[in-house]
């Protein structure tokens, strides 16, 4: 053997697919690229400018701090209504949507497009559309996160129904149970957990959301940093920013471990 | 036991009735804290529908020529902000993987963890003073946080792939980052880009948003309408954000799905 080295063959590549995906992504950012205007000359303009207001955005004001815990706490109300009303809500809206417990087609069908409609509006435009209906305020952000809420544990949870093992609710009728005994001692009881889980997680992206709500009107924290920020009181807008982190990573830790030990 | 018996749980106030009235117990104070009474509650319907009833008819010529490029520029800086989450989360993917590189993994991992505590719109209120106001701000706060989720999913990935290839190509001679090359990233490039096609849907929602403060995109639209209760435009941008965002889902979606199998 002289240098006719036999090597595996290489896996074949089908070119017309990867040409034209890495056409497609450099075209769509390209487009977009010009979308978003990006220009060198306003960015240096804005530079000097953005590194003044950083500079004097450190140290935070932290006697400022007082002022906050009303809000604070305000934002973590909101949190638990949004999410226990929302969480009850969830309830029948995910029993409807999963395929193997919905009592008809055009329930299920139903439902789930309303689920999906749900899903495609982010927290803050309900937090605007409810500002608008029932005026500024925690309210608001309560039934915001409560639409939330329930866009996001009865996607999670009517997954999990669709998981479960039939066999339990199929005895439940057999022995003539009805539909809604059916869901309380066949269905239900087995996806618990999963429900618990959700529900907590929820939570956290509520304590999340609530604290940017108010930036639209909608109570809690975010009035405070809307007014801070519109006057360009960064030392503020600083301090607002890290106690917001400093909850939202406490409540995540909590939570977290909860689940944890939950699944 | 006689026939005719039945076994019961046992009686008595389980720990789960407990946590559940403490819930009861908690919501009732704040519930009560911020106002939100039976009466309230009670109002809430006619209030909604009377509010509702303002939206319709939508003012469609508003939503051509103003709602669509709004959304456009909502598409545009979700965009260039999954492909700088993508591009900086990849080589931070491979480095966070524990199986791979032990050392730094830790280090990419508290990273990761820090980009992804601020919400997007935080970090927008110090990009729009730095960089200027507009859709620039907007892509920069997305792209970065669409970095710590990525590095986190992609991550953990890698950690599960089969460690197989790789050793083959260390054996046969292959440098660290040969192995990667041929026996890493082929394995988890498909799921690595069916999150970033993920995270591209999560973005087109989180850039509806960042409008608000000033970084581009339709929420500011959103936001001046119902500020001036021009509430037939405000439906205007609410229908023509729904259809946009679950054509956008769909995609992806199929995308995802072909990718995945």
């Amino acid at each position: 053997m002289s240098d006719a080295v036999t090597r595996p063959l290489r896996p074949a590549r089908n070119w017309a697919l990867i040409i034209g995906a890495v056409t497609a992504v450099t075209l769509m950012t390209w487009w977009s690229g010009r979308g978003i205007r990006f220009s060198l000359t306003e960015l240096a303009c804005n530079l000097p400018g953005g590194r003044r207001l950083l500079v004097e955005s450190w140290p935070p004001e932290f006697s400022f701090f007082p002022r906050l815990l009303a809000p604070l706490l305000e934002t973590l109300q909101i949190a638990v209504v949004g999410t226990v009303i929302g969480g009850i809500l969830a309830v029948p809206v995910a029993v409807l949507a999963a395929r193997n417990l919905t009592p008809g087609f055009l329930v299920w069908f139903v439902d789930r497009n309303f689920m999906n409609i749900l899903r495609t509006l982010p927290d803050l435009f309900w937090a605007m559309l409810f500002a608008a209906a029932v005026g500024f305020g925690p309210i608001a952000g309560a039934l915001a996160l409560t639409v939330f809420t329930v866009a996001v544990i009865s996607k999670l949870w009517s997954e999990s129904l669709e998981a479960i093992d039939m066999g339990v609710p199929e005895a439940v009728r057999a022995s003539g149970g009805s539909w809604l005994q059916m869901l309380q001692f066949g269905a239900i009881p087995q996806a618990l957990p999963h429900y618990v889980s959700y529900a907590l997680y929820a939570f956290e992206l509520n304590v999340r959301a609530s604290m940017i709500l108010g930036l639209v009107g909608a109570g809690g924290i975010g009035m405070v940093l809307e007014t801070q920020r519109s006057t360009f009181e960064y030392p503020r807008v600083t301090l607002i920013v890290l106690s917001v982190l400093v909850i939202v990573l406490i409540i995540e830790q909590v939570s977290e471990s909860i689940r944890r030990r939950l699944i | 036991m006689t026939p005719g018996t039945t076994l019961q749980p046992p009686a008595g106030i389980g720990w789960a009735t407990r946590v559940t009235l403490v819930i009861a117990f908690t919501f009732l104070i704040c519930a009560w804290a911020i106002d939100l009474t039976p009466a309230a509650l009670a109002n809430l319907p006619r209030q909604m529908a009377m509010v509702l009833s303002f939206f319709y008819p939508a003012d469609m010529d508003y939503g051509w020529s103003r709602v669509l490029p709004a959304l456009l520029e909502s598409i545009h800086i979700a965009w260039i902000g999954t492909i700088i989450g993508a591009a900086i989360s990849l080589p931070l993917a491979l480095l966070g993987a524990r199986t791979l590189f032990p050392r730094i993994a830790r280090l990419v991992k508290l990273i990761s963890a820090t980009a992804r505590a601020f919400p997007e719109i935080l970090l927008a209120i110090y990009f729009v003073p730095i960089v200027g106001l507009g859709a620039f701000a907007g892509a920069l706060a997305i792209g970065i946080s669409s970095v710590g989720m990525l590095t986190k999913l992609g991550a953990e990935v890698v950690e599960s792939i089969d460690m197989g290839p790789v050793e083959a190509v260390q054996a046969a001679g292959g440098s660290r980052l040969l192995a990667l090359r041929y026996a890493v990233v082929p394995q988890v490039l498909p799921e690595i880009v069916a999150h970033w096609l993920f995270r591209f849907e999560l973005n087109i929602r989180a850039s509806a948003v960042l409008g608000v403060v000033g970084a581009g995109g339709v929420g500011g639209v959103l936001l001046n309408t119902l500020r001036y209760r021009h509430f037939e435009k405000a439906a205007a941008v609410l229908l023509l954000t729904i259809v946009v965002v679950l054509i956008i889902d769909m995609m992806s979606g199929a995308i995802r799905r072909r990718l995945l199998r």
